[in-house]
């Protein structure tokens, strides 16, 4: 059985408490998107992410920028 | 936006009065094949992946999917190029059966242990082989249930053939009787018998 893939972003963070208050916030403000675990694509690492729709993506770092939740990195990719 | 009323063909029915339609649009577009049993949702995933469409199930009704493909410009003029339909059989693999008896995965710290649940349901849904059960019971009764951030994991699984049970007494002692949002109701006959017929038991 194939996996369905969609086009996707992909916030990853340093640390797993920043990917948990990035969930937080977005359910706070009703932020699109949902926590994953890292994609392999990304990194073999244990870590969490944050993926959205890829026409939400300027709502969605311009929010947490705003109020300054940080990540590291942000990837566009199929998911 | 075209829709392809394929209820009650067997394979390769639905496969190629989907492409048909495709054809017809001759151009970027949506399309929407109706059919009723699982494999017919396979066949046409694995389809709509071969030709790069975008494709996304959903379980209507006992008996009852629907498909939605979305066909890009550049998609089209792969089309011409025709390939026989194969008609699969069902992963004639282990039967896996994962038993979720918590809200959490793992001991420690519930906030974590919640995320990582996600996660790991998620992570399921992404595998190559899906199992073929998901048992709900105790503390993971709650998952399937409105509200929970799981349901879109597992309404996707349970689209692709994951029979998906949740144990009734549970439901009924947080009072959720009324809220299960995905798969069916079981008892615990049922639920000892998925286990004692599993080849291998998933328990996170």
């Amino acid at each position: 059985m194939a996996r369905l893939r969609k086009p996707a972003i992909v916030l990853s963070f340093t640390k797993t408490t920043d990917a948990m208050a990035v969930e937080k916030y977005c359910m706070a403000h009703n932020l699109p998107g949902r926590l994953i675990p890292i994609p392999r694509e990304i990194t073999a690492g244990c870590g969490l992410a944050w993926k959205a729709a890829p026409e939400d993506e300027e709502l969605l770092v311009s929010s947490l920028k705003e109020d300054g939740l940080p990540w590291s990195g942000l990837y566009h990719m199929e998911l | 936006m075209i829709q392809v009323n394929a209820m009650g063909d067997a394979c390769p029915i639905p496969v190629v009065k989907t492409k048909n339609a495709i054809k017809e649009m001759n151009g970027a577009g949506v399309v929407e094949t109706l059919v009723d049993n699982e494999i017919a949702v396979q066949n046409l995933t694995k389809m709509a992946n071969q030709k790069g469409y975008g494709v996304k199930s959903e379980k209507l009704g006992e008996n009852e999917y629907k498909v939605t493909m979305t066909i890009g410009d550049a998609a089209v003029e792969e089309i011409e190029a025709e390939e026989p339909v194969v008609c699969a059989v069902p992963a004639k693999g282990k039967n896996v059966v994962v038993v979720i008896s918590t809200a959490q995965m793992g001991s420690g710290n519930d906030e974590l242990g919640t995320t990582l649940m996600k996660g790991f349901i998620y992570a399921l849904g992404q595998q190559e082989v899906l199992p073929k059960t998901i048992l709900f019971y105790i503390g993971g009764a709650t998952i399937p249930c409105e509200g929970s951030v799981s349901l879109e994991d597992l309404k996707s699984m349970e689209a692709q053939g994951v029979e998906i049970l949740t144990c009734g007494t549970c439901l009924n002692f947080y009072g959720l009787s009324e809220k299960l949002a995905v798969g069916s109701v079981t008892n615990m006959y049922v639920i000892a018998e998925k286990m004692t017929q599993a080849d291998l038991i998933v328990k996170p």
